[in-house]
């Protein structure tokens, strides 16, 4: 175990395609204090007790967790720890001469890895982030914005696919970036597993792009690469060790670190992060716009994705590009977009598992009105991680809900008696 | 000196436990009120929004390489290549799940 920014880290790192019986996040039951906060996080119930309804949590299973992480950030004990880091695979595979180490940073990293540094939540540091990783010995800066550019080029022209009956696959179509939002919907609705794109999420395109693209662009054998996907989340550590994500003939993401892990390797390799001068990323695999950057928010893609096909369909400009309508802080959020030789384009934006459960009957039920609907795990987005720097306020406002609830608690037993 | 306050000790008990409720509640009022207005998530969102528009292009189809990678490598969206290269399939993962409900774990789903 290893303290990575308040975190408890076991510094497992299973093989490729070992990743149905690990524990992505598990309860430490000699810290848990069983006030029941993670339970009420979770989207599906996979954390609970062992016996009754009180004393210490744990995951009961892995498969009925989806690795999103809200009970880890929300314990306000620091009593749930990550069963799975890359950390020192990574620090040997940037020793490693024979290894050509490139980075997938998400979007969302840059807009918490400065807090780790003692910044303001949510300071964008995109510029200092690339530098560092340049310092830390990886051989291309590579950016996952550019790919989150393709994504919307590929579930876009698949959206468009569907509306006018080209793809042969159901409407509403489901976005696919999320990877527990992948892993509910195969475990809780497979029944409409036709309804997700079937667009790999950013990183997973990235990764593969390294492998063929980015080899052919570096002229380096593929073989040589070794990807490492950065990431806000410790669900993608899940998705980067699925078996299928080998299109290059490679296994296409090869580790898979949260912002927090990026920031402990940055303070152990002594670099001085707030003193960086800003870098961009390298161009070809790296050169990103506005609608990449907003992936990282409920409603980005969703925003994004409709930048691109309003113009597809309607051949006309977009008034503006901010469409503020599909922005979402948390739950859900509906809109309908008028395009031009379409009609209306209904849309709606979840974040938050829970609030999908009505739509997705709806949905069972042949009775939804979507036509595209975007989910994120968790509530606000990427942004908001399982995987970022802890939130300042997160632990005390969890420990006030405990004394409340401990106090209901009491008084509830007393009336029992 | 007993008559100063003339309440009965029931009546004291009541009055007290009042107090430290509204205390509580005002409390939890001011943290609540406190947090909304210093909402980490909706900061790191803001932040997000207003990089965006400082960005050269906005819109996906307009950054140049992506427009390359199309040009010189997947010809154009959901082409055969792309399919290979950027397309995936899903696996039905509820046997798993059956099990455990088999087994008589309560979820939440």
């Amino acid at each position: 175990m290893r303290k990575i920014e308040n975190v408890q880290t076991s510094m497992n790192a299973p093989s490729w395609g070992e990743y149905e019986n690990a524990f992505f996040v598990q309860v430490d039951q000699t810290k848990c204090e069983g006030c029941g906060e993670c339970e009420s996080q979770c989207p599906t119930g996979a954390i609970q007790c062992i016996d009754g309804d009180d004393g210490p949590r744990t995951v009961v299973n892995p498969a009925a967790c989806v690795n999103c992480g809200q009970c880890l950030i929300n314990c306000p004990y620091g009593a749930i720890y990550e069963g799975v880091s890359f950390v020192e695979e990574i620090f040997s595979a940037l020793k490693d001469p024979d290894k050509v180490v490139v980075s997938m940073p998400a979007p969302a990293v840059r807009y918490g890895l400065a807090e780790a540094f003692g910044h303001p939540t949510g300071t964008y540091s995109g510029g200092k982030m690339f530098a560092a990783l340049k310092k830390l010995g990886f051989d291309h800066i590579w950016d996952n914005q550019w790919t989150a550019d393709v994504t919307i080029m590929e579930e876009g022209s698949e959206l468009l696919g569907r509306l006018t009956g080209k793809v042969k696959k159901p409407l509403p179509q489901f976005t696919s970036c999320c990877p527990g939002w992948i892993k509910f919907v195969e475990t809780f609705y497979p029944e409409l597993i036709p309804n997700l794109s079937t667009c790999k999420s950013p990183v997973g395109m990235l990764g593969t792009l390294c492998k063929t693209y980015g080899a052919e662009i570096i002229h380096t054998e593929p073989k040589k690469i070794y990807t490492v996907s950065i990431m806000p989340c410790i669900a993608k550590k899940f998705e980067g060790l699925r078996p299928e994500i080998a299109d290059s003939g490679y296994r296409d993401i090869d580790a898979t670190i949260t912002t927090r892990e990026l920031a402990y390797m940055i303070k152990k390799a002594g670099i001085d992060f707030n003193s960086l001068p800003d870098v961009e990323p390298d161009t070809e695999l790296g050169e990103s716009t506005g609608a990449a950057t907003i992936f990282g928010c409920s409603g980005g893609v969703m925003e994004a994705a409709l930048r691109f096909a309003y113009e597809a369909v309607s051949g006309q400009a977009l008034e503006s590009v901010d469409i503020k309508a599909v922005r979402s802080r948390n739950g859900v959020k509906e809109a309908t977009i008028p395009v031009p030789k379409f009609g209306d384009l209904n849309v709606c934006v979840v974040s938050g598992l829970f609030n999908t459960i009505p739509i997705l009957e709806e949905i069972k039920k042949g009775k939804s009105r979507y036509h595209f609907i975007e989910v994120m795990t968790c509530p606000g987005g990427c942004v908001n991680g399982g995987g970022q720097p802890l939130l300042p306020d997160v632990r005390e406002a969890s420990l006030f809900k405990h004394i409340v609830a401990r106090i209901n608690r009491r008084f509830n037993m007393r009336k029992a008696v | 000196m007993k008559n100063i306050v003339n309440v009965t000790r029931r009546q004291f008990i009541k009055i007290a436990g009042m107090a430290a409720g509204a205390t509580l509640y005002t409390w939890n009022f001011t943290k609540m009120s406190f947090a909304a207005a210093n909402d980490y998530i909706m900061q790191r969102q803001e932040s997000v929004y207003v990089q965006d528009t400082k960005m050269k292009f906005r819109r996906s189809q307009d950054n140049p390489s992506v427009k390359a990678l199309y040009a010189k490598y997947l010809h154009e969206p959901n082409s055969h290549m792309a399919h290979q290269l950027l397309h995936t399939e899903y696996t039905d993962r509820s046997p798993l799940l059956m099990v455990l409900k088999a087994k008589g774990m309560k979820l939440k789903v």
